[in-house]
């Protein structure tokens, strides 16, 4: 390629990450802007004091309090369900499947993956109602409900991801475990997966923001826009997408919509301090598992 | 000359439709290093990996004919084929070292490189591991070298100090046979004066088999020489 060719393609490849910055930083400012005015302890609390809040010794009626905790809870849940599974798939998907099952079950999570949340969302609602009238009728739509509709959502980037990192540890690596006597578990549990821990939290990583933003999947599985503060598996809950979505539609004055642009910044800050949660326990994992005599 | 460490007997290697060695029968002498030598693509590293049957993790691959492994100490049979049903891959692979041309850190601390096959032994009683890593280490001569920093990264070291603590993570089993695939390719003419050095100091108390490119490696340091495809 000449010159010009060189310096286009660095151009077009500089351009790329500048309009996703420059989008980024537009979105964050947007959200600023409409919201800054907001966010205070007023828009978390309400009028109940913060300490009475923080210690549940008072329930928050008119603050996102419960919406925040009900979206923590719901990201771990989900998280903590999707996670082992997505993790033993995708090994099993590296390791052990032949080619035929890897194309088959390969397609198949790809499919996963491009179900629409609101179909998944609906498969969940159809279970829980299909459970509530033959099991017992005291299973409803609620936070278990959401949480393992969403693990569902997100097991194939967990998975997919999982297999790639697996699969493109370097053959020198791979072989090294083996030439030194290793069984072919203790090579994947000792060589592959720590050789492959920053690759695989990318995965949870995308699960986390997955779980954190997605609404139509809690919408009809258990999220409601009053239910305080998520006190049992087994009841409807508040989250802030749901918040969100519910405030923007519903809004009744400029005060009432920049407390719904407030929610979005808050919920941009638990999806950042999960991301650094994540990074931050995978680094100790690490460090444990692969420094620590 | 010594005696018989391994020997081959009518050995054919295939790869799926393509036959890389054919017939060879060679006798590789104990306490020695043994240099295989021949053109590129003749099959050397593929004729190594039939002494620890690393072969078996390559798709496709099948072999006929014999390798006959003479243990000693417990392991003391007479001449085993390694080949053998009953012969487990994993005890092989534990008295049968290996190194390979790049130095081949895994990612974790110099320290648990060289304990990782103990680990996989199952052997963890600490103060046992210490010792059998020090004495691995030493007999590398890279204690001096590493002793401040056992919990730091391999990956910090220079090539020639990965290449000796690869070594040294071969020999921390305490194998009989190490097998060497072109150990110095990779390296600066200083570091592979020290490795020559290192084998040479080896050989005392282990069989080396190497495959090696340059001539005047084999001349210098090697006791037998297997030259594949004539």
């Amino acid at each position: 390629m000449n010159r010009w060719g060189e310096r286009a393609v660095y151009g077009l490849t500089v351009m790329g990450c500048a309009i996703i910055l420059g989008s980024f930083a537009a979105l964050v400012s947007y959200l600023m802007f409409k919201g800054f005015t907001a966010l205070n302890l007023s828009l978390i609390f309400g009028s109940t004091p913060m300490v009475d809040a923080l210690f549940l010794r008072r329930e928050v009626f008119d603050g996102i309090f419960p919406a925040m905790a009900g979206t923590f809870t719901l990201i771990v849940l989900a998280v903590t369900a999707a996670v082992p599974v997505g993790l033993l798939a995708g090994i099993y998907m590296a390791e052990y499947s032949n080619a035929f099952t890897k194309k088959v079950f390969g397609f198949l999570f790809d499919l996963l993956s491009a179900i629409p949340s609101i179909v998944v969302g609906l498969f969940g609602f159809s279970v829980i109602l299909f459970l509530h009238k033959h099991v017992s009728e005291a299973l409803v739509p609620s936070l278990i409900v959401s949480a393992l509709s969403l693990a569902f959502l997100v097991l194939p980037y967990i998975v997919r991801t999982t297999q790639i990192a697996i699969e493109t540890v370097p053959q020198s690596v791979r072989i090294t475990g083996i030439a030194l006597g290793a069984t072919p578990l203790q090579n994947t549990i000792h060589c592959l997966i720590p050789h492959s821990f920053t690759a695989i939290l990318g995965g949870v990583i995308l699960a986390v923001g997955r779980c954190a933003e997605d609404t139509a999947v809690i919408m009809l599985t258990g999220a409601v826009a009053s239910a305080g503060m998520p006190h049992s598996l087994f009841k409807g809950f508040e989250a802030l997408p749901f918040y969100i979505y519910y405030i923007s539609s519903q809004y009744s004055s400029e005060a009432e919509l920049a407390k719904g642009f407030g929610a979005c910044i808050v919920l941009l800050f638990i999806c950042a301090a999960l991301f650094t949660a994540a990074a931050l326990i995978q680094k100790k994992a690490r460090h444990i598992l692969l420094y620590t005599r | 000359m010594n005696c018989s460490k391994i020997k081959t007997s009518n050995l054919d290697f295939f790869y799926k439709d393509h036959q890389v060695l054919s017939q060879v029968n060679a006798t590789i002498p104990e306490n020695a290093i043994t240099g295989i030598v021949g053109h590129s693509g003749i099959g050397k590293s593929t004729f190594l990996s039939l002494f620890n049957r690393l072969w078996e993790n390559i798709p496709g691959a099948a072999i006929k004919g014999k390798v006959l492994i003479r243990f000693s100490g417990d392991r003391e049979q007479g001449f085993c084929d390694i080949n053998a049903p009953d012969f487990s891959a994993l005890e092989l692979r534990r008295a049968v070292g290996m190194v390979f041309q790049t130095p081949n850190p895994l990612p974790m601390s110099i320290f648990k490189n060289v304990s990782f096959p103990l680990k996989l032994a199952g052997i963890n009683r600490k103060k046992e591991v210490n010792e059998l890593v020090k004495r691995a280490i030493k007999a590398c001569g890279l204690w001096p070298e590493v002793k401040e920093r056992l919990d730091k990264r391999a990956s910090i070291l220079s090539g020639g100090q990965q290449q000796r603590l690869c070594m040294a993570r071969a020999l921390v089993m305490n194998p009989e046979i190490l097998l060497l695939d072109e150990p110095t390719s990779s390296l600066d003419p200083a570091s592979e004066e020290k490795i020559e050095q290192l084998m040479v100091d080896l050989k005392k108390k282990c069989t080396l088999v190497m495959v090696s490119h340059n001539q005047d490696q084999v001349k210098r340091i090697c006791d037998h020489v297997i030259e594949l495809g004539i």
